[in-house]
Parts: structure tokens; sequence; C-alpha cells
């Protein structure tokens, strides 16, 4: 177990690595730079005042020295400092981190609530009205964007009662009821789409567990048919379903950009896409680390969580 | 005659909406305490560094932190030398026939800080925007420089007392002082500082900037002028979705709107849904325009230049892109937005501003002395910037040339490109929008037309528009000053150096609790809010 978390943690640092030098080059290769976003906002370019800037920002110094420079002062825990707001990077990332978190986790909540009971109870009645209807709504997740939704959310509200969720952040500790009002439609949004997703799967999942013959062992020696199904069948189909929990929150982490643009939640993803715009590489470039780190570290998660799940899976024996 | 009844009507629409937004303003006795929501479409984009940036987004969320020498009257709409009022300034003079500008400050005004204001904060400024040798501090990126050129030394004989020392008269230096662009940094602060926050002298100080969120302010009771603001704070919150924003607005969790941000169409719906809405019909001073790089063929030939002219059928473009959201005009916004520019009658001999029809025949007619056909079409590149605002523009324009010979290939160039290929040249034709800080000539001709300004986009320099620009630039009399305006203007045109193609009209809205809250017919030059009050 102990090798293979070790061999695990290689590897990430490997990916890591390489995410560094894909994120590093991608940016660099997009046109423009912040200096032309700068005197973009100026609406004219002045060449001398622009190497100035270069120079100010370190632009001017060859690529493979600005990513020396970047890995060193990212080992010493220096994220640098936004070319956009001239403040180090993590102050500006930090309130930014909570937002999404909690948005993505409220959102899987909502998802795998959904989800799975959903899951379960299509692939019980399988071929059953209840099924078919179950299919269509989630199909209809599937099909349908969470920007969108959330926008038919948003535009309904107002339409209809003249109202919307508050549009600054306010946090839990500030006033708890509007903190989760202003939560809970975008995670319905978002985890609406999620849970399409995993009631597909632990349908698909279960219907094939439910064919094994321990599941027609369990009902030759009498067990409950509720029993059969949440404490043998389920137990077993799990496994694909917790892969796509692991992945879609990974997803999640930097996939909620239009989602945070339409109910206006100060989170990261937004953030990534204005920094992206902005050419902010100290910001893009952690924001983009930040969400290689959470991808890795959930496929870990989930791996680890197999051995707990499935006796049979056991790391290094 | 149907044309000059559309024209007739949209100006009185405009005069009877300035009639409706004054009468109940004056009508109440102003309330004090409140806080007011403001819509902000993107985050201020160099903090509230205004002399380091050309764009809304920073101006006019920045405007309640600071205090300019003088300032349009907020309580009217069209701006110019009739309508300044002191700020920091308690008086002025022009001495030596407009060669001084003597300006007396006020002596009870403090930073943000506490510290006292004085001459020296004023010198420390312009100093710095002029680029002057002695200057303290330099900025990053200075976009207005153009605007101070003709001055040639600023004196600071006591702390209440500032003298601009001008190479030639130049009347309008003054104008340039009142724009929301034109604020008074304090020399004890260096300029970079107000990247990431404000000491100014205004009626605001800022509490906190939430990067991407909102921006907070809180009354400053120290503000020179007593009794103001009303207001007790204001948040300018962010809002990056247009369909939020509007959504936001509709539900009372923004009690105004962004400058420029409201189109006809976008403000009908607001109305339908919000009857008792306030929307006000105000000019932007924002143009749309055809850059024609004059330095490359075939737009170094000005018959190729006029034939673009006369193609673009301006007021099918204002139906078709803006709904009917915009007025023809040339170099100027014309009247009653604007005081310099030539109204509708005044167009009609200019290139394009004729019949449609008539003015196609005349382009058909050059482009096939040119050898040019539709069915043997001018083939050219078309680039604007890769933002709807423009390519909306660009792909009405592009379809008017399709039928006289010229087939345009659209290029959209990355946002984070669009000015520096525009300075570089490195275009043939372009679809842009210019927005002046400023109605004023000076300020417009001298940035966009003068042969060696970094916005003169299209590169095209005449010996005799710059004496043009500089002789009305040092005219005194206003009125004559006004007629070598117009004859420059239509010297542009019938050159076409940049052919204007209309002037954006805004639908600026607030609830009607909100008071005071005067939008101008420019964009950049309100927005103090210091007389701004709720009645809810």
């Amino acid at each position: 177990m102990k090798n293979y978390l070790l061999q695990r943690l290689g590897i990430a640092a490997l990916t890591l690595f390489g995410m560094s030098l894909v994120i590093f080059v991608l940016l660099r290769l997009a046109p423009g730079d912040i200096v032309d976003i700068l005197f973009s906002t100026g609406g004219y370019v002045n060449p001398s005042e622009r190497a100035a800037i270069e120079k100010e920002l370190g632009l001017d110094k060859p690529l493979w020295f600005q990513y020396v420079e970047w890995m060193r002062h990212m080992a010493t825990g220096d994220l640098g400092k936004s070319y956009r707001y001239d403040l180090p990077a993590w102050e500006i990332i930090r309130p930014l981190l909570p937002v999404t978190i909690e948005l993505a986790t409220l959102s899987m909540i909502v998802a795998v609530l959904l989800g799975v009971p959903t899951g379960v109870i299509s692939a019980v009645r399988q071929d059953t009205s209840l099924d078919y209807v179950l299919r269509v709504v989630s199909l209809a997740g599937l099909s349908m964007p969470s920007f969108w939704l959330g926008m038919v959310i948003i535009l309904t509200l107002v339409a209809w009662i003249g109202w919307i969720p508050p549009m600054t952040y306010v946090p839990i500790t500030e006033n708890f009821k509007l903190h989760a009002i202003q939560f809970a439609l975008p995670a319905m949004a978002v985890g609406y789409r999620s849970s399409a997703l995993i009631m597909r799967i632990t349908r698909s999942a279960l219907l094939e567990v439910m064919r094994e013959d321990y599941i027609r062992t369990a009902r030759a020696k009498g067990q409950g048919e509720r029993a059969v199904i949440w404490s043998h069948a389920l137990k077993n189909a799990i496994l694909p379903v917790v892969t796509i929990i692991g992945i879609e929150f990974a997803f999640l982490i930097g996939g909620l950009v239009v989602t945070e643009t339409v109910f206006n939640l100060p989170g990261i993803a937004r953030f990534l896409v204005q920094a992206i715009l902005w050419r902010d590489y100290p910001i893009v470039q952690t924001l983009v680390m930040f969400i290689a780190m959470v991808v890795i570290f959930s496929n870990l998660a989930v791996d680890m969580l197999y051995g707990v799940l499935d006796p049979r899976v056991r790391y290094g024996s | 005659m149907t044309r000059f009844r559309v024209v007739a009507a949209v100006w009185l629409a405009l005069g009877a909406a300035t009639l409706v937004i004054a009468t109940p303003a004056q009508a109440q006795t102003p309330r004090s305490g409140g806080h007011l929501n403001i819509m902000l479409r993107e985050d201020l984009s160099q903090g509230f560094a205004v002399h380091e940036t050309s764009t809304i987004s920073t101006s006019f969320p920045s405007m309640p932190c600071f205090s300019n020498l003088v300032l349009f009257d907020q309580h009217k709409r069209t701006e110019s030398v009739d309508t300044l009022v002191g700020e920091l300034a308690e008086k002025w003079s022009w001495q030596d026939n407009y060669r001084n500008l003597v300006f007396f400050l006020r002596k009870d005004v403090k930073w943000h800080d506490g510290k006292p204001f004085t001459s020296k904060d004023v010198k420390f400024t312009f100093d710095m925007l002029r680029e002057a040798p002695e200057a303290q501090a330099k900025l990053r990126i200075n976009p207005r420089k153009d605007w101070y050129s003709n001055i040639e030394a600023i004196e600071a004989p006591d702390p209440h007392t500032v003298v601009f020392r001008l190479k030639r008269p130049q009347p309008s230096l003054l104008i340039m002082f009142a724009s929301g662009y034109t604020p008074i940094y304090a020399a004890h602060v260096p300029p970079a500082s107000y990247r990431t926050g404000c000491i100014g002298t205004g009626p605001f100080k800022v509490k906190e900037w939430r990067k991407g969120e909102f921006v907070d302010y809180v009354k400053n009771t120290d503000y020179f002028v007593k009794g103001r603001p009303y207001l007790d704070s204001l948040r300018y919150v962010i809002i990056e979705n247009r369909g939020t924003r509007m959504s936001a607005l509709q539900a009372g969790k923004l009690d105004v709107s962004f400058p420029g941000e409201m189109t006809k169409t976008i403000s009908e719906q607001i109305k339908k849904a919000v009857p008792q809405m306030v929307i006000t019909t105000v000019g932007t001073t924002v143009s749309d325009n055809i850059i024609m790089n004059v330095k490359k063929p075939p737009f170094d030939s000005i018959k190729v230049r006029l034939a673009v002219s006369h193609a673009i059928d301006r007021r099918g473009m204002i139906q078709a892109v803006h709904q009917g959201g915009a007025v023809v005009g040339v170099a100027l916004p014309p009247k009653p937005l604007g005081v310099w520019g030539i109204a509708e009658q005044g167009l009609l001999a200019l290139p394009g501003y004729g019949k449609a029809a008539d003015e196609k025949d005349k382009a058909r007619k050059i482009m096939a002395e040119l050898g040019y056909t539709p069915e043997k079409p001018l083939k050219v590149e078309m680039a604007t910037r890769a933002i709807a605002l423009y390519v909306d523009m660009a792909s009405y324009v592009i379809n008017e040339l399709k039928q006289i010979g010229i087939e345009a290939t659209l290029k959209q160039i990355e946002t984070a490109q669009w000015h520096a290929t525009a300075t570089r040249g490195d275009y043939q034709i372009g679809a842009n929008l210019t927005g002046l800080g400023v109605d004023d000539p000076d300020a417009n001709f001298y940035e966009n037309y003068a042969c060696d300004s970094p916005r003169n986009y299209s590169h095209y320099c005449s010996e005799q528009l710059g004496k043009m620009i500089d002789q009305q630039s040092q005219e005194v009399n206003q009125q004559k000053r006004l007629e070598l305006v117009v004859a420059l203007q239509k010297k542009a045109e019938e050159d076409a150096a940049r052919p204007i193609l209309d002037w954006r009209l805004d639908y600026f809205s607030h609830w009607p609790y909100v008071h005071n809250m005067i939008p101008q017919n420019n964009i950049y030059n309100f927005g103090r809010m210091q007389d701004v009050w709720r009645d809810k």
C-alpha cells in the first residue's frame, strides 16, 4: 500500500511537472500578452513604454529563464504577483477557492442524492413507465448545459417573482440563509446535469450486477428485495459510480466557468477565464496547477477508495 | 421627407426625455443617507489609475474617489464651456489672450489620508501627464499625453494658485481639465499605487475593492463641499454576464445601469417589465468608424477610400445594427448630443450621406473607373476586434462593400491584439469604435487625426488638415471656431480619413427612487455621485 501510494505520488509529481510545461508554453503561444492588453485599455501602443513594462514584469527575459524562475518561486511557496492587479497571486486566489470548492461540493451532493436513488429505482423498475420517465429526465439533464439552465432559472425568477439571488458573495458567517440561497440554485443547476450522468452509470452498473449469480443466491436464501439491492447489488455496482463522482468533482473545480458567471459567484473558474483574457500568467499558471492537482488527487482518492469499497482490490499486496 | 421625419422624431424624443428627467429631480428636497448599488460590467482594468487607461470600466467607478480642477456640471446633460463648474478650483482666469490659465484653489481640501491638498498636487499631476522634464513621476502608460502638449510650464507660486503657461492660445484646455479622465493625483502618493487603491479628494472613499466582485465606497465626511455627498455608501457590482446584469437591474439588485450599456432593444424590454424604470436617451460620444490604412494599397488611393465611404448606408446601419439606437454624424457628435457636430442637413453633401441608392451608384462608378465591379471585385481583408460590438458593424460594412465591387473577408483580431495591430498599421481596412473623452475638437482631432498620434490608426496625414486643427485650436471666438471645426470635419470626411458611420446612443436607466443621477451626452464625464440621493 505504502509503495503503491509512493508510486502514485511520484507519477503525480511527474504529471504536475508536465502540466507546468504545457501551461507555460501554451500561454505564451497565445497571441498577445499583458502588455498588449494594458495598452489596449489605453487605445494605443508605444514601443518604448512597452519595452519598459516588459522589463518591469520580467517578460523581456528568455522563456526558459522565466520558466525556471516560476518553478523556483513555486518551490518556495511564492506564487508570483498578478500582472493585472499588481498584488500577490495568492492574495487574489485565496478568497476564490472556498467559493468554487463549496459550489462543486454542493453540486456533487445534489448530483449523488438525485443520481444514485433514481439510478437504483430505474434499474430495479427496468422497462417500466417509471424507468422511462427517469431516463428521459436524465437524458434531458445531459442535454441541457448547466449555464443555460442557470440562465433560465434567473430569467424565470426575475420574470415571475421579480427576485434573483444576491449578486455579491454572502459569506456563510455573515448570513446563513442568504448564503444557502445563493449556492442552492447554481448547485441544483450543475448538480442536475451531473446527477443525470450518475443516474445512468448507476442504472447500467446495477443492471449488470443484478444478473450475477450471487444476487440470485441471495434471493434464493430468502433475503428481502431491499437488502438484496442495497446491501449486495449496490455495494458491488458502486465502483464505477465512485469513479464518475471523482471525475465529475475534479471537472467541476475548473468547469464551473459559465455557472459562476451566470450566478455572479466569485469563484476560480470565472476568474481563470478573466486571467486568461488578460494574459495574467502568474494567476493562470497557479490556477491551472491547482486544478491539475485537484484532478490528480481526486483520481488518487478514488483509487484508494476502491480498496476500501472492494476487498478484492488491495494495492501492493 | 420620411428620413427627416424620423430624424425630427428622434430629436423630439431626446428633448422630451431631457424635460421629463429634469423636472422631478428639482421638485424634491434631497435626503441624506442610504446606499446605492451601481452596475459595472467588468472589473476595473487598471484599478483606480485613471491616467493610465482609456476605458470607462476604470473611469466611471473611480469618479467618486477623485476631484478635478473643474468639472462639467453634473446636473446638466450637455457638456460645454458654459457648463463648467469649479471643483478643486474655486475660480479660474484666462490671461494674456488665452496664453495663461490661472487657477485659484480651494483652501479647505484634504486628501482621503488627511493630508492637505495644495497646488503642488496639481503641478505634480500635469507635469506627469505632459511628461515634463521636471516631472516627479512617470506613468507606465500615458494615453492622453497629446491633450497637454501645448503646456509650456506649470507654476505653483503659492499653495493655492496654479498657473498654466501655454505655447499658444488654447481655450479647449479648460474643457479637457473637466473630463472624467483628468482627476488630480496626490503628489505624496506614488502613481502606481492607484492601480491597487485610491487616495483622492472626492466625495467618497474607497472602502474595499474585492477583485472581480465589487468596489465599495463610503461617504467622505471631510469632503470639501459641505452637506455632500448625500449617500452614505456606494457599491459598484461587477456582473460580467449581460443577461444577469439586466436581471439584477430589473429585480432591484442594482439601482443604476452602467453608462453606454443599455441598447435600445434591452431598454425597451426593461421598460416593458418595469414600467416605472427611468430611462433616459443620451449620447455616448462613442462612434462607429472605418479605418483604412492609407500607407498600404489599395487604400492609399483616395478614390478607393471615397468609394468605401459612399457605399456604406449609415442610416441603414443604424436600423440594422443598432435597431435605431444611434444617430448619424461625422467627426464630432451632432447637436443636441454635442456642441461641435454637423447636423443631418449639413451632412447631405458629404460622401455616404445622400440617398443610399445614389451613394451606391457613385461608389460603383468610382470602382468601375478603377476596373472593379461586383462581378470582378477588389479583394481586401476587413479587420476588426473579435467582440460582438465590432463584428456586427464589420459584417454590415462587408455586405455594403460587396454591392460596389469590393469583396472583403472578415478577419477577427483577438481583443488583446486589436489596438497594437491598428497602431502598427498591420491591416488594410478595419471596423473600429472610438470614444471621445470630451466633446471637444482638440481632444478628438489631436488624438485621432494628427499625423504623429499613435491613435491615428489610418495613418492619414494631411498638412492642410493639420493646419486647420491648429487654427481652430487657438481660435478664441466660439462662433468662428465652430465654423472652422465644421470645415475641418467636412475636410476629414471628403478625404475619407476615417469615415464615421454613426454615434451610438445610450438608454441610461435607474430606478425612480434615485435622484440627481443625470446622465450626460458623454459616458466618460458623469458619475461623481456627490449630489445623488434616494428617497427609499
